[in-house]
C-alpha cells in the first residue's frame, strides 16, 4: 500500500516536469497549429549553456535559471524566424522539417560546446527528502510540482485575463479577422513561441537541477516526452497539457515498479497508440494537418 | 574505388530504401515518423534467417520483405482513419514499440558452436553471409544497386500509371477520391504493404552489408531523418527522396571539410532551403518544368 | 571406407568451424588531437595469436548507423604476434561500435562496442536508447 502511495507520489512529481515540457508544446501547437521539432534541442542548448556557466564561473542557481531560460529563449526565437516564420501561411510540413533540421543543428552545436557525454549540474536543494508519513518527499519535486501549477496559473492568467492574451484567443479562432482587426498575427506567433520557449528554458533547468546532471539526450527526451505528454492529454488543450503530463508521469512510475523500464516505455507507447486507435474524442477533435 | 567509397556509396543505397519507403506513404497523404521499424523487422528477420538457419539471402530477403509489409499492415489497419500529426505520432508510438521488443527479444541457436542470434539490447552478431559466400563488398554494393534500380523502375512506371495518378489524388484529397469511387482504404492499405516490404528489404540489406544490428540502430532518429529526405529532395518524384540522401550522406560525408559540424552546416542550410522551397528539391511543379523541358 | 572417412571429416568440420572464429581485444589511448585515438588490436583464433591478417578498423554509433561513418584505416602489424596497430579518428565522444574488417588467413568482421572519452576507450555494453535518468 505504502509502495502505490509512493509510486503515486513519484509519478505526479515525474509527472510535472512533463507537464511542463507539454506546456510548451502545446502553446505552439495551439497558436500556430504548428509542431516544433526543435523545442527539446533548444532546450538542451539553454541547459548547456547554464552547465558551462556553472562550469566556467560557478554560478548560482539563480543564474543558471535565468541563462537556462534566456538561451532557450534566444533558441526558440532563433527557430522560429528560420522555420516557422517564412511559412507562416504555407505548408506546415515544411515548418517541421526545418524545425527538424534545426533540431540536428543546435545538438551539434551543443554538443561541440560541451562534447562529453554526461556532466553534473548544482542540485535545486541539498538537502535529504522529506518523511511524511512513511513517503518520502523530495523537495525538487514540490518546486516541479509547484512549477507546472504556478505556469498553468500564469498562462490561463495571459490568456484570459491580459490584453496579450485577447490578441493570442483572436489568433488561434480566427487568424484572418485578428489580422483584419489590426491585430499582429507575425508578432503574435512571435511572443507566444517566446513564451513557450520560456517555459522549456525553465523546465529544462528544473529537470537538470532535480537529476543533477546533463546529458546529450535531453534534447531527444525532452522531445519525445512532451510530444507524448501533449497528445495524451488532447493536442492544443493546455489544461489537457498539464494533465497528459501527469497522467503519463503516474503511468510511468508505476509501470516501471511493476514491470522494470522497458515495461514503462512499451505501456506509454501502447497506451497512446490505442488510445489514437480508438480515435478517442478528446484526442482526436483539434485538426492536425 | 576504395572501401570507403566503397561503403558511403551502400549507406547511400540502404537508406534509399528506407526514404522510397517514407516517400510513397507522404505521396499518399500519410506522414510516417515509423518506418525504421520496418528497416528493423526486415534486418532481423532476414538476418535470423540467413545466420541461424541458413537460408539462402534472396529467400530470405523475400520473406523480409513479406513480414515487413505484414507488419505495417498491422499498424496501418487501427490508424486507417487517422491524420497528420495524429497519423504520424501513431507511428512513432508503434516504431518505439517495436523497438523495445527488439530489446526483449533473446533468441539464440547452437551454430557451428557458437551461440547465434539476437540477443537483447546485447544485438546481433555474426550475420556472416557475405564472408561464408565470398561476397566481396563491391559485389555487395551491386547488389544493393541493382535492387535500388528494380525499386526505382517500379515507382518510375506507377508515376507514369493511372494508379499513381489515384494515389497522389488520395494523397492530396482523400475525401475528393472517394467520392470520385476511388476505394481509398484498398489504396492506403496497398501502399502500406508496398512500404513495409521496401523498408524491410532495406532491412535486410543493411542487416548483411553490416554484418551486425542492435535495436539502438533502428531509433527515431534514423525514420525522421529517412523521411526529412524525402521531403528535402521533393515529392515530385522518387528520385527527389533520394536526392536527400545522396545530398546529406554523400555531399557532406564526401567533404570531411565539415567534420564535427556537418549537422550545423547541413542543418542551416535545409532550414534556408525550405523557405525557397516548401515542397522539396524536386517538387511537383519542378519535375512538371523538367518534363516539359526535355520531353 | 571412403564412407566411414567422410563421415569423420563432416564431424571434424564443425569443430574446425568453431576454432575459427575470431575473437578481439582493443585498447585506445587518447592522443592530443580532438578524437584522435592510438589503438591497439590483439586477435586471436582457437586461443592463439592471429598472425598476418589484413586489419581494416572503422567505427559506427550505434544510433545513427549509416551517418557518423568514420573513415576505415588499415591497422599496421604490432610488435607482438597477433597485435596490430591503427589510428582511429572519431567525430565524437561516446559510446561507438568499433568495426574490425579481417582480411587474409580468415575472413570475418568482429564489431566491439567501446566507451571513448577523454583519455581512452573502455569496453562498454550497448544500452537502452532512453537516458537514465534518476528518480
Amino acid at each position: 500500500m505504502i509502495d502505490l502511495a509512493q509510486n503515486t507520489l513519484d509519478g505526479l512529481f515525474l509527472g510535472s516536469s512533463y507537464a511542463l515540457l507539454a506546456l510548451g508544446f502545446t502553446l505552439i501547437f495551439g497558436v500556430l497549429r504548428r509542431v516544433n521539432l526543435s523545442y527539446g534541442p533548444a532546450i538542451m542548448l539553454g541547459c548547456y549553456a547554464a552547465t558551462w556557466a556553472h562550469l566556467s564561473f560557478g554560478a548560482g542557481l539563480l543564474a543558471l535559471a535565468a541563462i537556462a531560460v534566456l538561451c532557450t529563449t534566444l533558441a526558440g526565437a532563433y527557430v522560429e524566424r528560420l522555420c516557422f516564420a517564412p511559412h507562416r501561411q504555407s505548408s506546415a510540413i515544411a515548418a517541421m522539417v526545418a524545425s527538424f533540421a534545426l533540431w540536428m543543428q543546435l545538438e551539434e552545436l551543443a554538443t561541440l560546446a560541451l562534447p562529453r557525454h554526461i556532466y553534473d549540474f548544482p542540485p535545486l536543494y541539498a538537502g535529504a527528502p522529506l518523511d511524511f508519513w512513511g513517503l518520502s518527499l523530495r523537495v525538487e519535486s514540490l518546486v516541479m510540482l509547484g512549477a507546472a501549477i504556478a505556469v498553468c496559473a500564469l498562462l490561463w492568467w495571459i490568456l484570459y485575463r491580459a490584453r496579450f492574451g485577447i490578441a493570442v484567443r483572436a489568433v488561434i479562432d480566427q487568424p484572418n479577422a485578428a489580422q483584419l482587426a489590426g491585430i499582429s498575427v507575425p508578432r503574435t506567433f512571435m511572443l507566444t513561441f517566446a513564451m513557450a520557449s520560456a517555459i522549456g528554458g525553465l523546465a529544462g533547468f528544473l529537470i537538470a537541477a532535480s537529476h543533477e546532471q546533463v546529458t546529450p539526450m535531453l534534447g531527444m527526451w525532452s522531445t519525445l516526452k512532451g510530444l507524448l505528454a501533449m497528445m495524451l492529454g488532447g493536442l492544443g488543450s493546455l489544461p489537457g497539457a498539464v494533465a497528459g503530463g501527469l497522467a503519463l508521469g503516474l503511468l510511468e512510475a508505476h509501470s516501471q515498479w511493476f514491470l522494470g523500464p522497458q515495461a514503462r516505455d512499451l505501456i506509454a507507447y501502447a497506451l497512446l497508440f490505442l488510445l489514437l486507435a480508438a480515435r478517442v474524442p478528446w484526442m482526436t477533435t483539434r485538426s492536425a494537418s | 574505388m576504395d572501401d570507403y567509397a566503397i561503403g558511403v556509396l551502400t549507406n547511400i543505397g540502404l537508406v534509399s530504401f528506407l526514404a522510397l519507403s517514407a516517400y510513397l506513404l507522404l505521396v499518399a497523404g500519410e506522414m510516417s515518423f515509423g518506418q525504421q521499424a520496418f528497416f528493423g523487422v526486415g534486418a532481423y528477420a532476414g538476418g535470423i534467417l540467413t545466420a541461424m538457419y541458413g537460408w539462402p539471402l534472396p529467400l530470405a530477403a523475400l520473406a523480409a520483405m513479406t513480414l515487413g509489409a505484414l507488419a505495417q499492415l498491422l499498424v496501418g489497419l487501427p490508424t486507417l482513419r487517422l491524420r497528420g500529426l495524429y497519423f504520424a505520432m501513431a507511428t512513432l508510438a508503434s516504431a518505439e514499440m517495436m523497438r523495445i521488443l527488439f530489446e526483449l527479444l533473446h533468441f539464440q541457436r547452437v551454430v557451428d558452436g557458437d551461440a547465434v542470434g539476437p540477443d537483447g539490447t546485447q544485438g546481433f552478431r555474426g550475420i556472416r553471409w557475405v564472408f561464408e559466400h565470398g561476397v566481396e563488398p563491391i559485389e555487395y554494393l551491386a547488389i544493393v544497386y541493382a535492387l535500388l534500380a528494380l525499386a526505382l523502375a517500379g515507382f518510375l512506371r506507377l508515376e507514369r500509371s493511372r494508379l499513381g495518378a489515384t494515389l497522389r489524388g488520395v494523397g492530396e484529397d482523400a475525401e475528393l477520391a472517394a467520392v470520385l469511387g476511388v476505394d481509398v482504404t484498398r489504396c492506403k492499405l496497398g501502399v502500406a504493404a508496398a512500404a513495409g516490404a521496401l523498408a524491410a528489404l532495406g532491412g535486410v540489406l543493411f542487416a548483411h552489408h553490416n554484418t551486425y544490428v542492435e535495436p539502438r540502430n533502428f531509433d527515431i532518429m534514423l525514420g525522421v531523418h529517412s523521411l526529412a529526405y524525402a521531403l528535402i529532395g521533393g515529392l515530385g518524384t522518387a528520385l527527389g527522396p533520394l536526392l536527400g540522401v545522396v545530398l546529406d550522406i554523400g555531399a557532406l560525408e564526401g567533404s570531411r571539410v565539415f567534420q564535427g559540424y556537418r549537422m550545423i552546416v547541413f542543418g542551416g542550410l535545409v532550414a534556408l532551403l525550405l523557405v525557397w522551397r516548401p515542397r522539396g528539391l524536386l517538387d511537383e511543379r519542378t519535375v512538371q518544368w523538367l518534363k516539359q523541358r526535355f520531353s | 571406407m571412403a564412407q566411414a572417412a567422410l563421415f569423420l571429416i563432416l564431424c571434424l568440420v564443425p569443430a574446425l568451424a568453431s576454432a575459427q572464429a575470431p575473437k578481439a581485444d582493443l585498447a585506445c589511448k587518447a592522443t592530443g588531437a580532438d578524437f584522435v585515438y592510438d589503438c591497439t588490436i590483439r586477435l586471436s583464433r582457437g586461443g592463439k595469436p592471429l598472425v598476418g591478417a589484413t586489419v581494416t578498423i572503422g567505427a559506427d554509433m550505434p544510433s545513427m548507423p549509416m551517418a557518423h561513418n568514420v573513415k576505415p584505416v588499415k591497422a599496421q602489424a604490432g610488435q607482438a604476434p597477433g597485435e596490430y596497430r591503427a589510428q582511429l579518428d572519431l567525430e565524437m565522444l561516446g559510446v561507438w561500435a568499433v568495426k574490425l574488417r579481417l582480411a587474409g588467413p580468415v575472413r570475418d568482421q568482429l564489431i566491439l562496442h567501446y566507451e571513448f572519452d577523454s583519455k581512452g576507450a573502455t569496453p562498454a555494453q550497448p544500452t537502452r536508447h532512453a537516458p537514465a535518468m534518476k528518480h
